[in-house]
């Protein structure tokens, strides 16, 4: 895979006719969107509509799930994520994940950010790559002095910031975060969502999140899943104030059909 | 507020009667056979060997076979059976031939282990050419503890958190790394205990050994595991079976010996799985 030029209007990923199959039901069906370079982009949705299954997509995390199926394609920077030569730890490295679950590895902080690159053969000064993605998940002036405390003992929000900084580490293009605050008390949530701006002119970043207002506090774009359907995707502000879809407007505005 | 009586809790009552029972039990077995066995358990009695007379006769071959079956099950059990656990949890796709193999593994744990002396017979002994030695002993315990290994080393690794794999493997680790450096520490406490289990259950074992024939008269201790079967338990059976008092007394000093030796190989192992679950892997 080559890496995408540091400044180009193009998408940097692009999902066309994309479908998965859990066994014999479907998650996902024939969604095509793209990704634009450098932006937030928000997946929104109710419970089970699909945005985790889209999300773990761009990053192959859904063949790890037995009985998982996918067709349909996914180009990163001109390449199929899914093509025979590709090789998912290669697309994970480059495409990183923060997850739902906040699951810090039972071991030191400094551990935790050095695990993707250890994994990934990191030759280079780990402890400076340590204290750059600390700093830029807004951790380090927390942990500094105490790189060998246990992650398990951190507080739930510096929990989440340390699997960002973990994801980080990686230096990887796009960086995806399902439900990043979904666990987390206001105040937190705020910080986190301060994070994501700061981290948004160098990193593409698509986010799946419950939250409808966080897409619209954070996100330049935004995407509609229902039933695994992408019913609309645009502008955060015209699909807010302008929504194409009668079910997109039920559910910005909280009302079922 | 009182304590609950007996009267209204009659079934709380009954299960303190129950343990009552078993604990003064236990206490009766136990002091029977220090009492029985002090009159024999000295450095002679631990270094000697097997002798047609009770008043000089020994464990010391019979303790050597069992400690070199005990290598020889660790070695032969714990490589196979937990890389099969680790096969069957993390690589191996979900097909009917896995939902098999797992299948006769659960079911192999809970065959009395009689059996296993009768595969070991036919397949170690006879067919492979081993004979009646330590050897095939050791081999037809490891048989004996690979269903438990398999067993328990899979159900601590299916209790490693979904997390920790899907994090792992979110940040770029292979299938390997994704085990060595997250599920193994996690669930190797789980595994260890597991092992102990199996080893307890082989080390104890002497009706497998007894199919296979093994020498209860052994006038030194074996150096290498081509040497003929003997081991503590085996040893204690046919102590046990005579009718001389001296030898009743050498079976209860045996006895404790092989107890002791499970206590401590327990205990190493109950200490070593609190320090790993204790420490950051």
């Amino acid at each position: 895979m080559k890496r995408p030029a540091a400044t180009t209007d193009a998408p940097v990923l692009t999902a066309e006719r994309l479908s998965v199959r859990f066994g014999r039901s479907i998650a996902l069906r024939d969604v095509s969107l793209a990704i634009p370079r450098g932006r937030i982009v928000s997946i929104i949705g109710p419970s089970g509509c699909g945005k985790t299954t889209l999300l773990r997509c761009f990053s192959r995390m859904n063949e790890l799930v037995s009985g998982a199926s996918t067709s349909g394609t996914v180009h990163f920077a001109g390449t199929d994520l899914y093509g025979p030569d590709i090789d998912p730890v290669e697309v994970r490295r480059r495409i990183g994940m923060v997850f739902q679950e906040t699951t810090p590895f039972p071991k030191s902080v400094f551990d935790n950010i050095a695990f993707g690159p250890r994994a990934s053969g990191f030759a280079g000064d780990l402890q400076g790559l340590v204290e750059e993605a600390l700093t830029d998940a807004g951790l380090w002036s927390e942990v500094a002095d105490d790189l060998d405390t246990p992650a398990l003992e951190l507080s739930a929000g510096q929990k989440q910031r340390l699997c960002i900084a973990r994801t980080l580490a990686l230096k990887p293009d796009v960086l995806l975060l399902d439900e990043p605050t979904s666990a987390l008390d206001p105040e937190a949530t705020a910080r986190i969502e301060s994070i994501i701006r700061a981290l948004s002119p160098r990193y593409t970043i698509v986010i799946a999140t419950y939250n409808r207002w966080q897409a619209a506090r954070l996100s330049d774009l935004t995407a509609f899943l229902d039933r695994g359907e992408l019913l609309e995707y645009g502008l955060t502000e015209t699909l807010f104030t302008n929504p194409r879809e009668a079910r997109t407007e039920s559910y910005l505005t909280g009302r079922t059909q | 507020m009182t304590r609950p009586t007996s009267r209204r809790d009659p079934i709380g009552a009954a299960c303190r009667v129950a343990a009552l029972v078993v604990l003064f039990g236990f206490l009766a077995f136990a002091a029977y056979l220090g009492f029985t066995a002090s009159q024999v358990v000295g450095m002679d009695f631990l270094r000697g060997a097997s002798s047609g007379a009770a008043d000089s006769a020994g464990i010391g071959p019979a303790l050597a076979g069992t400690l070199w079956l005990l290598l020889l099950t660790a070695v032969l059990a714990l490589p196979i059976g937990i890389g099969t656990a680790i096969y069957l949890e993390e690589y191996a796709p979900r097909t009917r031939l896995t939902a098999v193999i797992e299948s006769v593994a659960a079911n192999l744990a809970g065959i009395p282990s009689v059996i296993y002396g009768i595969v070991g017979l036919a397949l170690f002994v006879r067919a492979l050419g081993m004979g009646p030695t330590i050897l095939a002993g050791g081999c037809t315990l490891a048989v004996l503890a690979l269903p438990v290994v398999i067993v328990t080393s899979r159900t601590a690794i299916r209790r490693v958190p979904a997390g920790l794999r899907l994090a792992a493997y979110g940040l770029g680790a292979t299938r390997w790394q994704v085990v060595r450096n997250q599920i193994l520490p996690v669930a190797g406490p789980g595994i260890l205990a597991g092992c102990c289990a199996a080893f307890t259950r082989t080390a104890g074992a002497a009706a497998p050994l007894l199919v296979l024939g093994t020498a209860t008269f052994m006038s030194f201790a074996p150096q290498t595991p081509a040497h003929p079967l003997t081991s503590l338990p085996t040893q204690i059976f046919s102590w046990a079976t005579r009718s001389h008092e001296g030898f009743t007394a050498l079976a209860a000093g045996a006895a404790i010996v092989l107890l002791l030796l499970l206590l401590v190989m327990n205990l190493v192992s109950a200490f070593v799985v609190r320090r790993l679950g204790g420490a950051s892997p």
